[in-house]
């Protein structure tokens, strides 16, 4: 009860006209950068943290889950009409969306997508009402060695999962973890690695990072490889929305697609990509009408869709609990907690209940305005996809330069913007995740502190950082999650050796 | 051929060993800054140092096995992105014409100040991706350049005074 008392008090929060606007605010951009190519959520929110300096947090929080959760919304739509899944959780929605509208069941495909986010959604919101207290509270019993350990089996999963080669998402994790030394040292106060540069005292801002690694490589790599193909979209106008065969289709997939996908987006680094990926198998499997897979099957677009919102619900339990981002977005999160002095984690709920249920409960209030925004006004979105390209891209570098120069108005944040934005362009050029350098950048200090301080109450005994059950489990996964790629090559090979036999 | 497999054969004949090479020598600065860093006495466990030295040495360990990987003649394949073509050849003047737009700032925005550096930064952008409309496209960047300028300080952001030359 103390759980559903505490929401009421978030929806008391959530309801005021004022967050109720930034609600809205953070839905119309979410939707707007889901459906525009080359902006994010995670740039979007970063672009905006300056804002936050004018914004109570409660509001900010609030618009930020709205872009979070909207930007989810708008990648369905250009999946769909136009085949191009903006990130890789949209994948799978794009292979039988497209075809859906292809075939003139565009309108249904956005349908059963939208409705099936909501269901998703508010399902990963309720689950993560009932189950971030309980999981903060396990927090409290953690010491520094066992938060050391957590970090570590953070950053192997991300080095791991993200990128197609460890080597590189490791290159790309010690990156930032390089990154984030530079500066003063909070424990001694000494500088470290700042090259006689005085404004790299403070540090390598994380803001400046993002968006270059983001944005500025992001627009150097397009403009370099434009592609020649203009985009077709595929029209809304003469199809039908979801017929009630539709429905009888959709409603399973949406509640199997949000079973699946909140406890997958709730493993660090777990992400969107693998519960999409496996709602679509699963959905394939059950379905009475397999061979409509890969024509149009309209299970292909609501399990995936509906894993795809409960999973970003899910990324929001080890940030909100823990701390600890697993995605580009919960890291820029994390960031917005740390430019208002606040350190998410078992403390913020007993500390800032309004905050954090605010936030909550924001997102059941935001899948209701994004339900209504996208529904029935999803040919305004499609507008923005007349966007000539290249307005889009001097935006994006225009805003960026908001960004970055709104910061400190410090010509060095500028240089480095450039700097980092080429590094940001080879990496996607030789097929190195950015991911890793963000979660290593924001992580990497307090992985420090609390190895130092893990190791100082040891009087220097390095035995402490396995000394206790909770951080010797989390090690020992850390080292499974390293070898996983060797195990399900071995995996695989054994089963396609046995179906030859 | 498939566009995949054009972009697997080009990514194995690109062998760019010097990737590695970069991530090795940037491991060496760092083992290198932390042997500046002076070690303080009275601290129990690690000093300031440390981390570096650890950043370092793992910066240098993986340079090593990228250089060995791309000597390997292991693909490093171009990412897939949106509204990129990662099989096509890429153009040289787009890519400078989108850094000139990218670094123009370094040179101008101290002296002439946000606006009328986001309406460069803007027009070399779209000039890169194919835009021939100059007056328009400076047009759009004054807009959106004064606009940007004037509705981020309203929101309590400072972007610098509007001309600095001139004493605004």
């Amino acid at each position: 009860m103390d759980v559903l008392h505490q929401l009421l008090g978030g929806f008391a929060v959530a309801l005021q006209p004022i967050n109720l606007f930034w609600a809205l605010v953070g839905c119309i951009l979410g939707t707007a950068v889901g459906v525009l190519p080359g902006i994010g959520p995670a740039l979007t929110i970063a672009l905006l943290l300056p804002v936050t300096a004018q914004v109570a947090p409660e509001s900010a929080f609030i618009m930020f889950a709205g872009i979070l959760y909207g930007a989810l919304y708008g990648g369905s739509t250009t999946s769909i009409l136009l085949n191009m899944p903006g990130e890789s959780g949209s994948v799978m929605t794009a292979i039988e969306g497209s075809r859906m509208a292809r075939n003139g069941r565009g309108a249904a495909a956005l349908a059963t997508a939208a409705v099936g986010s909501f269901v998703a959604g508010t399902i990963g919101t309720l689950a993560l009402t009932f189950l971030a207290p309980a999981i903060a509270e396990l927090a409290f019993i953690f010491g520094p060695e066992d938060y050391f350990a957590l970090m570590i089996l953070s950053f192997t999963s991300v080095a791991v999962v993200m990128g197609s080669s460890r080597i590189r998402g490791f290159t790309a994790l010690f990156c930032g973890l390089a990154l984030g030394t530079i500066g003063i040292d909070t424990q001694t106060g000494q500088s470290r690695m700042v090259f006689g540069t005085l404004e790299l005292l403070d540090g390598v801002s994380f803001t400046v990072v993002l968006v270059a690694l983001f944005a500025i490589g992001e627009t150097l790599y397009v403009a370099s490889r434009q592609s020649r193909r203009a985009a077709v979209v595929y029209p809304l106008s003469g199809g039908a929305w979801m017929t009630r065969e539709d429905w009888r289709r959709s409603w399973k997939p949406w509640l199997r697609g949000a079973l699946i996908g909140f406890p997958i987006g709730s493993l660090p680094a777990g992400g969107t990509e693998i519960p999409t990926f496996l709602s679509y198998t699963v959905e394939r499997r059950l379905s009475a009408r397999p061979e409509e897979f890969g024509h149009g099957a309209i299970e292909g677009v609501a399990g995936p869709e509906a894993a795809n919102n409960a999973a970003a619900a899910g990324i929001l339990v080890p940030l909100l609990t823990l701390g600890l981002p697993s995605t580009a977005t919960a890291a820029v999160l994390l960031a917005a907690f740390q430019n208002y002095g606040l350190q998410p984690g078992p403390l913020l709920f007993a500390t800032n209940p309004d905050l954090l249920w605010g936030l909550i409960a924001s997102l059941f209030v935001g899948n209701i305005i994004l339900l209504v925004l996208n529904l029935p006004l999803v040919g305004i979105w499609v507008r923005l996809l007349l966007i000539p390209r290249p307005y889009i891209y001097g935006g994006i570098v225009v805003f960026a330069l908001v960004g970055v120069w709104g910061l400190s108005t410090s010509w060095m944040d500028l240089l480095l913007m450039c700097g980092l934005g080429l590094i940001g362009y080879v990496a996607r050029v030789y097929d190195f995740p950015i991911a890793p350098a963000l979660i290593g950048l924001i992580l990497g200090p307090q992985a420090e502190i609390q190895l130092r301080r893990a190791l100082a109450v040891s009087q220097g005994d390095w035995s402490v950082l396995v000394g206790t059950p909770i951080a010797a489990s989390f090690l020992v996964i850390a080292v499974l999650v390293f070898f996983l790629p060797m195990i399900m090559t071995k995996f695989r090979g054994a089963v396609q050796q046995e179906s030859k036999a | 051929m498939p566009s995949s497999d054009r972009r697997k054969d080009k990514a194995v004949a690109a062998r760019p060993w010097w990737l590695g090479a970069a991530v090795f020598a940037m491991g060496l600065l760092w083992l290198h800054g932390a042997q500046g860093i002076a070690s303080t006495t009275n601290f129990i466990g690690l000093g300031p140092a440390a981390m570096i030295r650890m950043v370092g040495a793992g910066l240098a360990i993986l340079g090593m096995l990228l250089i060995l990987q791309a000597l390997r003649g292991v693909p490093f394949m171009p990412q897939e992105e949106e509204g990129a073509d990662a099989a096509a050849p890429p153009s040289r003047p787009a890519f400078l014409l989108a850094l000139a737009g990218i670094a123009v700032p370094l040179a101008t925005i101290r002296m002439l100040g946000f606006p009328l550096t986001a309406i460069f930064a803007f027009a070399l952008v779209t000039h890169a991706f194919g835009s021939r409309r100059t007056l328009l496209d400076l047009a759009i960047g004054a807009v959106i350049g004064a606009a940007s300028w004037y509705g981020f300080s309203l929101l309590g952001i400072e972007l610098g005074p509007f001309l600095p030359v001139a004493g605004w």
